[in-house]
């Protein structure tokens, strides 16, 4: 065992590079953040969305609206002086780095609060996570599920509206004006039945003819299999129960196909978003339900308020529908926690429960047994003419107000009333 | 000492002693991963993430067993890991299982599922073996998402809430973090331990012969069909333990874990780390998980990047990181 066949001078430039390289990197990486972590004593809001992916341009604006929220209630001095924080994470849309981050959130970052998702399965998953660490979640992003009692928790809190609200109200006012005879072109997943359920529920009492629930797998690109067979049917209402991309292509080719001519088509939710990328042909006269629309300002003092904060905060710009959820979801917990004088979850929950409030839509409150949000559902109309601004482009035709009665009875959904 | 020991027999040139540190090294792989995992933790960002890439890790390893050691490149492993995680899942969901029994049940679905679409993609090879393995995994997928009663269809299936685990009396809080990821160490570790000694066995040296030469592998009497059919298998027993240990971690199954994509994850990682390496999938996944993470906490373009480095890893590190690094240390 003699020396080595190398010199020692042989430590090569590159071996050399490559070991200083790497040291460096693992000073600037995040490991050491972990260390140097202050330990104020901030209200933090864990919010993860999916800025990347389909629904990236919604997520974006959930979180400047929910900025909007912060800043508030920092300028209001906080809770006794403890400022909020808001920590954003992107789950990709994926519901496995969704629960990855919430648990990231929980664990690491020990946040008080949850708040955010953009899809159903992706808002159970953040839900199962943050149920069983007893971590309260308010989700800003639709389903019918999280309100079961499968699902629910009393840490589970749902701001946004569900399936069942918005198709129902879309129906109870589309029905006895546009006629009685109805086809669906459904998504075929979850969200999309719990949609056509929603709109069969309203439909019951004014006595629809249903001819045919015609289903396409969720992303399709090419409708035009599926539109002459809706048009022999001759439906007076055509209910298109997709969402984003889906829902543009398909009005679009809709348009194309002629179908506006004798049939009137709805959609349970008209998104903002959609209809500044698609155009005004596509969306021209489609009636749809919104949670949110910046427009309602001239009947609400506290949408005019928070448009204005918002327009002021991101360059003039106006949050859209399920931007302002997150200004919303995020709002409630810290006004509740102002209420509670704490960020402690039982009390929290309470205030919660107790909370009658307006804080950007007219008056809302959580409704005991499953936590969800009973609000109004406003029914807009995609406009092409007259239109004052780029951003002008629904009229509100119809407001529904909040009532218990539009949701799903608590017996139904398996909680003792 | 180690004249004919057959890892030091081509480099015959090296220095003698770096040559036996590396063989002491290649004898105690398990050893050495091991202490490595056990002390992961410590130097990850946060521990949940840690579990992950543990989980990731054992996935491409599975996945490797059959791509790097066998040849064989399959686009349709999610359907095996996938599987794993359902099959966990389900059985503490619907059937109120224990956590144990559950891994077991996993662990079985991923084998059965491979033996499944082992015998009808295995008559095939190259390319043709990948679009009929990729074929058959989006069945199950589609099986998986319209099973809404048992899988929860799009919205995944949620539930497996597993709070506390008792080993030989002992208690454990499943739910802390530190907990579960030595608790998901140990499955892997197992793993490996089960892993090193197949490639150490004369059916180790068999799977690497007909990687090398079919032909010839055949000619010396091995039977190809039954080393292919029996390595797809083992791969599902791996891939089938890390969906049942994903399952446990973030107590959801999501339809996606059964996507084409999480198919091209393995590919990734593997390629990545190093195809054919012991250790090298880990390194991979590591890499993968990390910088993914990593880079979107501070920007939403993160793909670039993430894109960027893996066209330096591909020109740069043509046997993948590990793969590459292995090289070095034995010239």
């Amino acid at each position: 065992m003699t020396s080595s066949g190398k010199k020692p001078t042989d430590i090569s430039r590159r071996s050399l590079l490559g070991t200083a390289g790497a040291g460096a990197l693992l000073a600037v990486s995040p490991f050491s953040i972990n260390i140097l972590r202050a330990q104020e004593q901030t209200i933090k809001i864990g919010f993860p969305v999916p800025l990347t992916g389909p629904y990236g341009t919604e997520a974006q604006d959930q979180v400047r609206a929910a900025e909007v929220a912060i800043a508030e209630f920092n300028e209001a001095g906080g809770l006794n002086g403890r400022k909020a924080e808001l920590l954003v994470r992107d789950d990709k849309l994926n519901p496995g780095e969704a629960a990855t981050r919430a648990l990231e959130l929980i664990e690491k970052d020990k946040v008080n609060f949850i708040v955010g998702s953009l899809s159903a399965a992706v808002q159970l998953a953040v839900n199962n996570v943050t149920k069983e660490r007893g971590v309260i979640f308010n989700s800003i992003s639709q389903s019918d599920a999280i309100n079961e009692i499968a699902d629910f928790s009393k840490f589970t809190f749902h701001e946004a509206l569900n399936p069942h609200m918005t198709a129902g109200a879309v129906g109870r006012y589309a029905f006895p004006k546009f006629g009685k005879k109805v086809a669906f072109l459904t998504a075929d997943y979850a969200y999309g039945h719990e949609m056509v359920r929603g709109f069969r529920e309203a439909g019951k009492a004014v006595g629809i003819e249903e001819l045919a629930d015609i289903r396409h797998p969720i992303g399709a690109t090419d409708f035009s299999t599926l539109l002459p067979r809706i048009q022999a049917l001759k439906p007076d209402i055509l209910c298109i129960c997709n969402f984003g991309r889906d829902q543009q292509i398909a009005l679009k080719q809709a348009t194309d196909f002629g179908l506006k001519r004798n049939i009137k088509l709805i959609t349970p939710i008209l998104l903002y978003t959609g209809r500044l990328a698609a155009g005004a042909q596509a969306f021209n006269g489609v009636i749809g339900g919104t949670s949110y629309y910046w427009g309602i300002e001239d009947q609400f003092a506290s949408a005019k308020a928070f448009n204005d904060r918002f327009r002021k905060m991101h360059d003039g710009k106006v949050p859209s529908d399920y931007g302002a959820l997150g200004y919303g979801g995020v709002k409630t917990l810290l006004m509740a926690a102002k209420e509670a004088g704490s960020v402690e979850s039982e009390m929290v929950i309470a205030a919660m429960e107790a909370l009658k409030y307006d804080y950007y839509k007219g008056p809302q409150y959580f409704r005991k047994c499953d936590h969800q949000s009973v609000q109004s559902v406003f029914i807009i109309e995609s406009k092409t003419q007259n239109q004052r601004n780029e951003a002008d482009v629904f009229d509100v035709v119809a407001t529904e107000q909040p009532n218990e009665a539009n949701l799903r009875s608590c017996e139904s959904l398996g909680h003792k009333a | 000492m180690h004249e004919a020991s057959h890892i030091s027999e081509p480099l015959a040139a090296a220095p003698r002693h770096r040559a036996s540190w590396f063989e002491l090294a290649r004898q105690h792989r398990v050893l050495l991963s091991s202490a490595f995992l056990l002390a992961f933790p410590l130097v990850m960002p946060f521990t949940a993430l840690a579990v992950n890439i543990l989980i990731y890790g054992l996935y491409a390893l599975g996945f490797n067993l059959l791509f790097g050691y066998l040849g064989l490149l399959s686009f349709g492993h999610a359907a095996l890991f996938g599987t794993g995680a359902y099959l966990c899942g389900i059985a503490i969901v619907h059937f109120g299982m224990p956590w144990y029994a559950a891994i077991v049940v996993g662990v079985l679905g991923g084998v059965a599922m491979a033996a499944a679409i082992g015998v009808l993609a295995i008559r095939t090879r190259g390319i043709y073996f990948a679009m009929v393995t990729m074929a058959l995994s989006q069945c199950v997928y589609y099986l998986f998402y319209q099973a809404i009663d048992w899988t929860g269809g799009e919205n995944g299936l949620r539930g497996i809430n597993v709070r506390e685990i008792s080993i030989f009396g002992l208690k454990f809080d499943f739910i802390d973090p530190l907990t579960r990821y030595y608790v998901v160490a140990a499955f892997v570790i197992l793993a490996l331990i089960f892993l090193s000694r197949i490639l150490a066995s004369p059916f180790g040296a068999v799977i690497e012969a007909v990687r090398e030469n079919e032909a010839r592998a055949r000619a010396s009497g091995y039977n190809v069909t039954a080393t292919r059919l029996i390595a797809f298998i083992l791969s599902g027993a791996f891939c089938g333990l890390a969906g049942a240990l994903q399952a446990l971690h973030l107590s959801i199954v999501p339809i996606e874990i059964m996507h084409y994509e999480t198919s091209g994850l393995a590919v990734m990682m593997s390629l990545l780390g190093g195809m054919g390496t012991f250790f090298g999938p880990f390194v991979g996944a590591a890499v993968f998980l990390l910088l993914e993470n990593l880079v979107s906490l501070w920007t939403v373009h993160w793909q670039l990047f993430v894109g960027a480095v893996f066209m330096v890893c591909v020109l740069f590190f043509p046997k993948g990181i590990w793969g590459t690094l292995l090289q070095r240390v034995q010239k």
